[in-house]
């Protein structure tokens, strides 16, 4: 091996070996299904503890929704397990419960008793006021858009990430195109979800005032959700339950809008079937059937 | 004739890092005196205690018995370094500073006015022959550059005693008769010099007094002529005195 | 006090001719920079975000400057020999370690300057407002917090052998005190005695560096904190700074130079 050239000779043979394995083995690289080479940045990157970190935007997001007061894992954080700022949507299940102004607790001692001087002590959400209490300011909910966005592009399977952001763009920031545009690609990246169909339902309604669209996507939605629940576990139907019933209520306002009292009778009463508030919406059966009846029959007295 | 310099019973120990060892005797209590304007050479072989003597007297190490004394004040306290300077062997100084800020500095710790700073600067600065390069950083100086900084700053305050460890060590020929001129000047002004030296030539031809120290005890104190004696040079008249015999000695 | 002065004027002489704080404020303006330039649902009012990530940087990028040119002074100084020089001026040790605290202290003033400056032009080019109060209270005890942090790292340099487990250790401590500090007296009551006594020990005995953390504050507008808790804040800084500085001098007067 002394001679120069069997070193490079050697070194060739080397070379051409490597690129012969390389070009063997590519193929079944690409074929294989845990490759994270294709795909964003972010799972390249990060891999699967991108949605680690999706979670802690999500949570962050939430923390700017109170401007700062938030819970640590030290804190008592039973009023925060749902996110206020989801539960404000009113499209998911609220599990909070205890003191969400007061989850510090008494001052332990004098250093905790000077030190909450300097941080967010104070409950607060950014759509009531803030911390200025300022009611003309509440499109400051803005501010929790961007850890939203970063929390859906770090994990587009995460649903609530999406209606979440779009509720408020809709309802806070009368930004509908945005909110448009967030909920499609919801949509692309989780096609079976009835959360967000349901959002856009809202969106097309409320914003658009468009009933057409609204119904179609409703009823897209209420159909994904009849083949996907029955394949749940119990668990997981006692969440989805609430989305059931939001679609079903909001397409029977929508039919009685339209006129359509029938039609809106039958989807209170699908909605009743899941619903934890049924004589709730019995009254509202009770109120349609009285409205079709006095339609058909002009003499009956209204009852209220 | 007033002492500037004093020692009495001056014993430094230091404790040695090996468990089994005795503490190690850096100085067995020395006794020295140098007078005002004289030129004194302090000699003596490697590790005899020279420059744990000088660590003394500029108060980096404090001794373990004994006293120390600069103009009469303890050499413990700061204001007994007012008015001496100091060039050590390996002179190293910031190198992000210009010539000009450092002498600058230095001036500013000895509490000169800013008028007679400014004017100081100037004139160690021709003597040194470092006008030219005043404003560089230190960082780009040689060697022998950086020990002619290294003068300055140890001038810059006019001091009326001033210490030199080894002040020619890795001097070119030109380098050391620059010093020995400077070194003559201060004599002439009536300052007083205290410098160790390997370099028994030059100190023979300078120092009015010498002292030689070995093992950390002072063997010889004296006038260069009474300690070279009747010893061809004072070169021989050290080896002598440190025990030192040679192997063509008869 | 001249002494103090001209060790002090050197060290900020140091900073501001080292590469250190000019990359990481190139850094920081860069990434906010880019930051801002994001577009988020095409909103240009949205701000808070990169109020924290600038906040975020000037943070760390201060605690690096601060810690890594605070734990090379002595070391330096006695590597590079320029120790002895200078000790062997009328200079006592407590007024070189008390030079070397303010020059250091000094220089952390001056780069958070620099850092809030860009914050505040970059918050009021989306807000168009400029809360001066606010600022100058965060900037303020920012700036006390920095001086604790010094006086440590100066203790620190005399204890620890070298600059770097100097500031390794130091980084671990503040990072420590910073996110779990104000917690310690949970985490106690979850432990048995004599740990839990120990571990109270330790919550009354640090300083609480994360009372001096606003962030939260500043980014999401809250009012002014009362005068009275903002003095007694940075008297609290002082008496801590006080400590750690004495400490530093009394074991730097044991300490051999040569």
């Amino acid at each position: 091996m002394n001679s120069p050239r069997t070193f490079f000779l050697l070194l060739v043979a080397l070379l051409v070996s490597c690129f012969g394995l390389a070009a063997h083995l590519e193929p079944q690289f690409q074929a294989w299904p845990g490759s994270r080479a294709k795909g964003d940045i972010f799972n390249v990157v990060l891999g699967d503890s991108r949605r680690l970190f999706a979670n802690q935007f999500y949570v962050k997001a939430d923390e700017y929704y109170h401007s700062g007061y938030y819970p640590t894992m030290f804190d008592d954080n039973a009023a925060f397990q749902t996110t206020h700022m989801a539960a404000d949507t009113g499209a998911v299940n609220d599990k909070n419960h205890g003191d969400e102004h007061g989850f510090l607790g008494p001052t332990r001692n004098w250093i905790d008793a000077f030190g909450r001087h300097f941080f967010p002590d104070r409950h607060t959400h950014l759509d009531a006021g803030g911390p200025d209490d300022d009611l003309s300011g509440s499109d400051n909910v803005r501010e929790i858009l961007p850890w939203l966005k970063l929390s859906a592009d770090l994990d587009p399977d995460n649903v609530q990430t999406y209606t979440v952001t779009a509720y408020w763009l809709r309802e806070r920031m009368n930004n509908a195109a945005e909110a448009d545009a967030v909920l499609h690609e919801g949509l692309r990246n989780c096609p079976d979800s009835y959360d967000i169909l349901f959002e856009l339902g809202r969106l097309y309604y409320e914003s658009y005032h468009d009933p057409n669209r609204a119904r179609n996507v409703w009823e897209l939605g209420v159909r994904k959700w009849q083949k996907i629940y029955p394949t749940l576990d119990p668990e997981a139907q006692k969440d989805n339950r609430l989305i059931m019933e939001q679609l079903a209520t909001h397409l029977a306002k929508l039919e009685e809008d339209a006129g359509n009292l029938p039609r809106a009778v039958e989807w209170f009463q699908a909605a009743q079937k899941v619903s934890l508030t049924p004589t709730l919406i019995q009254d509202q059966i009770n109120r349609l059937k009285f409205k079709l009846g006095q339609e058909l029959n002009p003499v009956l007295k209204p009852l209220y | 004739m007033t002492a500037i310099l004093r020692t009495e019973k001056l014993r430094v120990e230091y404790r040695s890092r090996e468990m089994r060892q005795a503490t190690k005797v850096a100085l067995a209590g020395l006794d020295l005196e140098v007078g005002a304007g004289e030129v004194f050479g302090f000699l003596g072989p490697n590790g005899a205690g020279k420059t744990t003597t000088m660590n003394v007297l500029l108060g980096f190490v404090p001794p373990t018995s004994g006293a120390a004394y600069l103009f009469g004040i303890d050499v413990r306290q700061p204001i007994a370094r007012q008015r001496i300077g100091y060039l050590p062997e390996l002179t190293y100084y910031y190198k992000f500073l210009t010539a000009e800020e450092l002498l600058r500095f230095y001036a500013k710790i000895f509490g000169l006015p800013r008028a007679e700073t400014e004017h100081r600067i100037d004139q160690l600065l021709k003597l040194v022959e470092l006008e030219h390069a005043r404003k560089r950083p230190i960082k780009s100086y040689s060697k022998g550059m950086q020990q002619r900084v290294g003068l300055a700053q140890a001038l810059i305050n006019n001091p009326d005693l001033l210490v030199l460890d080894e002040p020619t060590s890795g001097l070119d020929p030109l380098g050391r008769m620059k010093v020995r001129e400077i070194i003559q000047r201060l004599k002439n002004e009536g300052k007083t010099v205290f410098f160790s030296s390997h370099e028994l030539g030059e100190v023979e031809s300078v120092c009015d007094r010498v002292a030689i120290i070995h093992q950390g005890e002072l063997k010889a104190i004296g006038r260069v002529s009474e300690i070279t004696g009747h010893h061809a040079n004072l070169e021989q008249a050290f080896l002598e005195i440190i025990g030192f015999q040679t192997s063509t000695a008869p | 006090m001249n002494n103090i002065f001209a060790v002090a004027g050197v060290v900020i002489k140091e900073l501001y001719r080292r590469k250190d704080f000019y990359v990481l404020f190139i850094v920081t303006i860069l990434i906010c920079l880019v930051m801002a330039s994001v577009n988020i649902f095409n909103d240009a009012k949205i701000v808070r975000y990169l109020k924290e990530i600038c906040l975020l940087l000037v943070w760390l990028s201060s605690l690096v400057i601060a810690i890594t040119t605070t734990a090379r002074q002595i070391p330096a100084e006695r590597e590079n020999r320029t120790l002895l020089p200078l000790l062997a001026k009328p200079l006592t040790r407590s007024q070189l370690i008390i030079g070397k605290f303010l020059g250091c202290w000094v220089a952390c003033g001056l780069t958070l300057l620099c850092f809030y400056l860009f914050f505040g032009a970059l918050s009021a080019s989306r807000e168009h407002q400029w809360p001066l109060l606010n600022y100058f209270q965060a900037a303020t005890l920012h700036w006390f917090m920095l001086g604790i942090i010094v006086a440590m790292t100066l203790l620190g340099s005399l204890v620890f052998a070298a600059p770097s487990s100097n500031s390794t250790i130091l980084f671990v401590i503040i990072g420590g005190i910073l996110f779990v500090g104000r917690h310690l007296d949970q985490v106690a009551l979850t432990l048995r005695e004599p740990v839990r006594t120990i571990v109270y020990s330790i919550y009354f005995a640090i300083p609480h560096l994360e009372l001096f953390d606003v962030r939260d504050l500043i980014i999401h507008n809250w009012p002014l904190i009362p005068w009275l808790y903002f003095s007694l804040a940075l008297l609290y800084a002082v008496g801590y700074l006080a400590v750690f500085l004495t400490g530093a001098c009394l074991v730097f007067r044991r300490k051999t130079v040569n």
